[in-house]
């Protein structure tokens, strides 16, 4: 007992950090494992087709909802398979490279303000780092390495190439990732995630929610660019080009090559989140506050605490959810870049937009300082 | 000579060339699709296969799943000869002779099976036929099935008369069924030159 009494506040940090890590990554994953049936029945419905509705349990299918078990138990029933020429230890890390990086993202994700449960105020976000956004862009650097490990480990040539493909494509539009988000950094004057969603629940000329989109609308398209062609998905799908090209997890099976798929399908979450979060009020609900709805002019509904933030974790799951349908739809709209079309659109368009967009974003900034 | 086409591709106008606007309109296409059929799942051109079906289209001629024809009491028309089997190029026929013991003339398939994950469907069996005993105009598709076994037709699926001659045409659902229990009147037969010629020896026996 003593003990407890003690290292109350340790015990208690640890406590409400495992609980929150639990309960987000839960949700996280369970939704990830969605997203992959979700990839299959949004392509089906917009390309007038039913979509997979065969996996059933005791004959009851729900139009297709057991899928993501299938699939998992499909994908550990198969034979884990090592080229035999495979640098065994660097083939097994890459797809924990691949994975754990995306993972450690969402801990800089804020997907609620606060609650308070017995008088602790416990933060809706799992670690609050003041260089949050700088995290953000140091670990998904990191995914690179699960690409060209898996490519390089592998030994085999056609895996090697498309190892390369992915490498050139991710360090070029990382550079872009960086740079689009400087303009939010010098407008919030913070890179900590939840001070950003703090600061865009002010209002504009008192009715315009200050959101990021509002301040940095070219940005939000060089970032959302950007983050697809990270996520290595259509059009910038050089790197596995599922149909066609043939990429660096060509000699993984199983669960490893299930890891590599799960980390893309994680990353679409993730990049869901962020756009949600830096560029569209993450958690905030327009006119809402601590105490409830105040709209502009006078007319107030005042709210429970818990209401309040059930209904902002509940508006930054709503953004997360749109903007997850959102990349699906694109992945099946557009068609693949060239080669040199993704390099080009990097280097020689996307790079000088993002750096004008400091520019620009730097020289109003100092003009309204005046 | 070759014969060249000149294509004339407008060169991209620069709002073209920045391939925003074409991404939007593009993903205003497909959203389009997609809350249509979200909203109306009825109104998609898909069916659920296996459960469902739909009419064959008009009176074309479709090789669909095979039948052997009856004669008007039962019987089978095929006689065994082993044609349909030979010329089979997928082996998926198999049959097994016996002879019948009240006529010593002919012989009737003891045993008649084909494996529809085998058959390609090409209607070579029919062709070879010269019994006109096996027919591909039942106008329904073979669906699929979850084992092998299941995948075999045996004589007794096979055996069946259309209800009559050109009901076939009209039989809209294809799982719509054909009674099988009780034979219609023998269908008039293109050959059947060894049937009409063994019916007429049997005539001729029995008069003497």
């Amino acid at each position: 007992m003593e003990f407890f009494e003690a290292n109350k506040d340790i015990l208690l940090f640890t406590g409400i950090a495992g609980a929150k890590i639990l309960a987000f990554l839960g949700a996280v994953m369970g939704f990830t494992a969605l997203m992959t049936l979700a990839e299959r029945k949004v392509s089906s419905l917009m390309q007038d087709r039913i979509g997979p509705n065969r996996a059933s349990v005791f004959g009851f299918s729900f139009n297709g909802l057991f899928h993501p078990i299938a699939d998992a138990i499909k994908m550990i029933m198969k034979e884990d398979f090592v080229p035999g020429r495979a640098q065994k230890l660097l083939f097994t890390l890459a797809p924990f490279f691949a994975l754990v990086p995306v993972l450690a993202l969402f801990a800089v994700i804020p997907f609620g303000d606060y609650v308070m449960i017995y008088g602790y105020q416990v933060e809706l976000q799992i670690a609050d780092l003041p260089l949050g956004l700088f995290f953000i862009l140091a670990l998904s650097g990191l995914a690179i390495y699960g690409v060209f490990l898996g490519g390089w480990a592998s030994k085999s040539n056609f895996a090697l190439l498309g190892a390369m493909r992915g490498a050139a494509q991710m360090v070029s539009y990382e550079v872009v990732l960086g740079l689009t988000l400087v303009g939010l950094m010098m407008i919030y004057g913070t890179a900590s995630l939840q001070d950003m969603v703090r600061a865009q629940g002010s209002l504009l000329l008192g009715f315009i929610p200050a959101w990021g989109i509002i301040y940095q609308p070219f940005a939000f398209i060089l970032f959302m660019t950007a983050a697809i062609a990270e996520n290595k998905r259509t059009p910038f799908d050089l790197v596995e080009g599922e149909s066609e090209i043939i990429g660096y997890f060509m000699e993984y099976s199983s669960m490893r090559f299930a890891a590599f798929m799960f980390a893309e399908f994680i990353e679409i979450v993730l990049i869901s989140m962020l756009a949600a979060t830096l560029f569209f009020g993450g958690w905030q609900v327009p006119y809402l506050y601590d105490t409830g709805f105040l709209f502009p002019g006078g007319p107030a509904l005042p709210m429970n605490h818990y209401l309040v933030a059930a209904l902002q974790a509940g508006a930054f799951t709503a953004k997360t959810v749109f903007f997850c349908w959102f990349l699906l739809i694109v992945r099946w709209t557009l068609p693949r870049f060239r080669f040199d079309q993704l390099m080009g659109l990097c280097w020689k368009a996307l790079l000088p937009l993002a750096l004008l967009n400091i520019l620009i974003t730097g020289a109003v900034l100092t003009i309204l300082a005046r | 000579m070759i014969s060249v086409k000149k294509v004339n591709n407008k060169p991209l106008n620069l709002l073209e060339r920045i391939y925003l606007r074409e991404i939007a309109r593009g993903i205003a296409v497909t959203t389009r699709h997609f809350f249509t059929n979200l909203l109306n799942p009825k109104g998609m051109p898909t069916i659920r296969y296996p459960e469902q079906t739909r009419p064959l289209p008009g009176n074309a001629n479709l090789r669909t799943r095979h039948r052997l024809k009856m004669r008007s009491d039962g019987s089978p028309k095929c006689v065994a000869c082993f044609m349909c089997q030979t010329a089979c190029p997928a082996y998926c026929i198999h049959i097994e002779a016996a002879e019948y013991t009240e006529n010593t003339v002919e012989k009737y398939p003891a045993v008649f099976d084909i494996d529809l994950s085998r058959c390609v469907m090409c209607g070579m069996c029919v062709e070879a036929c010269p019994e006109d005993a096996i027919a591909m105009d039942t106008r329904e598709i073979p669906g699929g099935a979850l084992t092998r076994e299941e995948m075999i037709m045996t004589k007794e699926s096979l055996l069946r008369n259309l209800p009559d001659g050109s009901a076939h045409a009209q039989s809209g659902n294809a799982r719509s069924g054909y009674d099988l229990t009780t034979p219609s009147e023998e269908e008039p037969s293109r050959k059947g030159a060894a049937n009409r010629l063994a019916n007429e020896y049997l005539k001729s026996r029995g008069e003497e």
